[in-house]
């Protein structure tokens, strides 16, 4: 208990002071989960919407898929990543192993799936009347779709704030694709492995309560945005 | 004329929702789409709003078949426009929802401003531009979607139900304003409800559907029924339980059939009780409703059912019925028409 109770005010210290090589592990956990989400946004967002507000064959099935998806294990994206990008892989020459991009291609494959999921949830939601009103107004088939994402917009914006969430507390990628090198691609979640590893608990407890306070932020985000979709 | 149905019909699944044979729609009138829950009147109002595709059957508006590819209909969805029963207004003020259709139409700033307060004005919204659109009330909502209609200065001006979901306030607000428009900017309005009386104030045309099929009756006095033989081997229809009505003639019914039964207005006959009775068909019931209209009066009578009479204003000053009196009704069987 004294060694908890140590840690935890060693770690306000830290945070307080503002570590420099907390800051940096930080800096790199944000940058790369920053780049991810915009990144799986761009991808994700059209998917989503363009499922939803389509018509095809195979419409459900797509979006049970898209749902199973969503319980993809970070440590199977790392593996399946790992064997397009590590020497023998196809992207081998590249030399992205061990990168921070190695690290945000794993992640956005691990949200895209969130995304898409959250967006064809928030655009489903939308009222039937909304697109009817908009083609008796004389909207284009472009120009409904615009109203129905514009109604949805909350939802949307969820839906990526629950997406950044998923990134920056995963471990399995960045771990196995990123090789968790100081400075470089140590990430707040493999600094504080690597710090349990070690038996040195005072940074891994700073990154822990920097990293819950990101993940509570995100969360009002998250709560906010969906308030309003539940208050339209 | 602005439209023309030929052969029309509607399936849902496998129920058909709309048999029209033939209706045609005059340019600059106001028409009434009367009927029941269910009588097809949102898919008609649809249909004629470019908003759904017939199974079969042909549309003419201004005298050019309706040719259903997207570019053609969106080009049609300008000049007409349909104001659901249930309006929805988009997530943003009053003026930008007004805004869109305009925006659409490419009209510049300047005069979308002057569409939009003269708009809003026209329904007494005009302090609400700014207003977010969700604030609103149900009658106020409708006032506005009215108004985004408007905006948009078109041909043809369909409404469902636009007095169903809103206080008496707002009822006599919209209809003044529907026949404002027709009369001031020569829209044509097609309109459905339930209210027989509000089709006849507001109304030049009156259209009655009764299960997907037009019928030639003023849509009240149309009952479920079932048609059958009496004890005496008479053919008679029984209303609902209620009403048990002798339809004359010697037709032989083998087995019980259910029908839709229309019951003629104006050949009810009323007496004061005390009067001699008629032979046939003689029902008794309480005088729920009385309206003045075009030259005639219209008597609601509870007769167990809600049965309606129309008599002329000087048969009606003979027996002077009076709200809640009880008044005996004789149905002769010419008045019985199965439909």
């Amino acid at each position: 208990m004294d060694l908890l109770i140590d840690s935890f005010i060693s770690a306000i210290g830290l945070v307080v002071s503002m570590d420099a090589e907390m800051v940096a592990i930080i800096g790199v956990s944000l940058k790369v989960s920053c780049v991810s989400t915009a990144l799986a946004s761009m991808i994700g967002v059209p998917l989503g919407f363009g499922i939803a507000f389509g018509r095809f064959a195979g419409k459900r099935m797509t979006i049970t898929v898209l749902n199973t998806m969503l319980a993809l294990p970070t440590v199977v994206i790392g593996l399946f990543v790992y064997a397009f990008i590590s020497r023998r892989g196809i992207f081998g020459p590249l030399d992205l192993l061990y990168t921070q991009d190695a690290i945000i291609i794993g992640q956005v494959i691990l949200i895209i799936p969130v995304i898409a999921a959250f967006t064809v949830a928030a655009i489903s939601r939308i009222d039937e009347r909304y697109r009817q009103t908009a083609r008796t107004l004389g909207a284009n088939r472009h120009q409904t779709a615009w109203v129905v994402f514009r109604e949805a917009r909350f939802g949307i914006v969820a839906a990526i704030v629950a997406a950044f969430g998923r990134v920056i507390s995963e471990i399995g990628i960045s771990m196995m694709l990123g090789g968790n090198i100081r400075g470089f691609t140590r990430t707040m979640t493999t600094a504080m492995a690597l710090e349990y590893d070690k038996g040195s608990f005072v940074l891994a407890v700073a990154l822990g309560i920097v990293l819950l306070g990101l993940s509570f932020g995100m969360n009002l985000l998250f709560h906010f945005f969906q308030g309003r979709v539940q208050s339209q | 004329m602005i439209y023309k149905v030929t052969d029309l019909i509607k399936i849902y699944g496998s129920r058909t929702v709309l048999d029209i044979a033939h209706l045609e729609i005059e340019k600059e009138q106001i028409y009434a789409l009367l009927g029941a829950n269910g009588a097809g009147k949102t898919t008609l109002l649809n249909i004629l709003g470019l908003l759904e595709t017939p199974t079969a059957g042909q549309i003419q508006y201004r005298s050019r078949s309706v040719n259903y590819s997207e570019s053609a209909l969106q080009a049609l969805r300008k000049e007409i426009v349909l104001v659901s029963q249930h309006p929805i207004l988009f997530t943003t003020t009053v003026f930008k929802n007004l805004e869109f259709g305009l925006k659409i139409r490419k009209i510049d700033k300047k005069e979308r401003i002057r569409i939009i307060d003269e708009s809003l004005d026209l329904v007494g919204m005009r302090e609400f531009s700014n207003a977010p659109a969700q604030h609103l009330s149900g009658g106020e909502t409708q006032r506005v979607a009215i108004a985004r209609a408007l905006a948009l200065s078109p041909r043809v001006f369909l409404c469902d139900e636009p007095t169903s979901s809103v206080d008496v306030e707002n009822q006599n607000i919209i209809i003044t304003i529907l026949r404002r428009i027709n009369e001031a900017k020569k829209i044509s309005v097609l309109f459905t409800t339930h209210d027989r009386s509000q089709a006849a104030r507001l109304a030049q045309h009156t259209i009655v559907l009764n299960q997907g099929r037009l019928v030639p009756t003023m849509y009240e006095n149309i009952f479920r029924g079932v048609l059958q033989t009496d004890p005496s081997g008479q053919p008679q229809c029984v209303i609902q339980d209620k009403m048990h009505l002798s339809i004359g003639g010697h037709q032989l019914i083998e087995k019980p059939k259910a029908v839709s039964v229309f019951i003629d207005p104006e050949k009810i006959v009323g007496r004061k009780p005390s009067e001699d009775p008629a032979a046939a068909n003689e029902l008794q019931g309480r005088v729920v409703q009385i309206i003045a209209e075009n030259g005639k009066v219209r008597i609601v009578v509870d007769a167990g059912v809600w049965v309606a009479l129309l008599v002329s204003q000087r048969r009606y000053q003979q027996i002077g019925f009076m709200v809640g009196e009880t008044i005996r009704l004789s149905i002769p069987p010419e008045a019985i028409n199965i439909i």
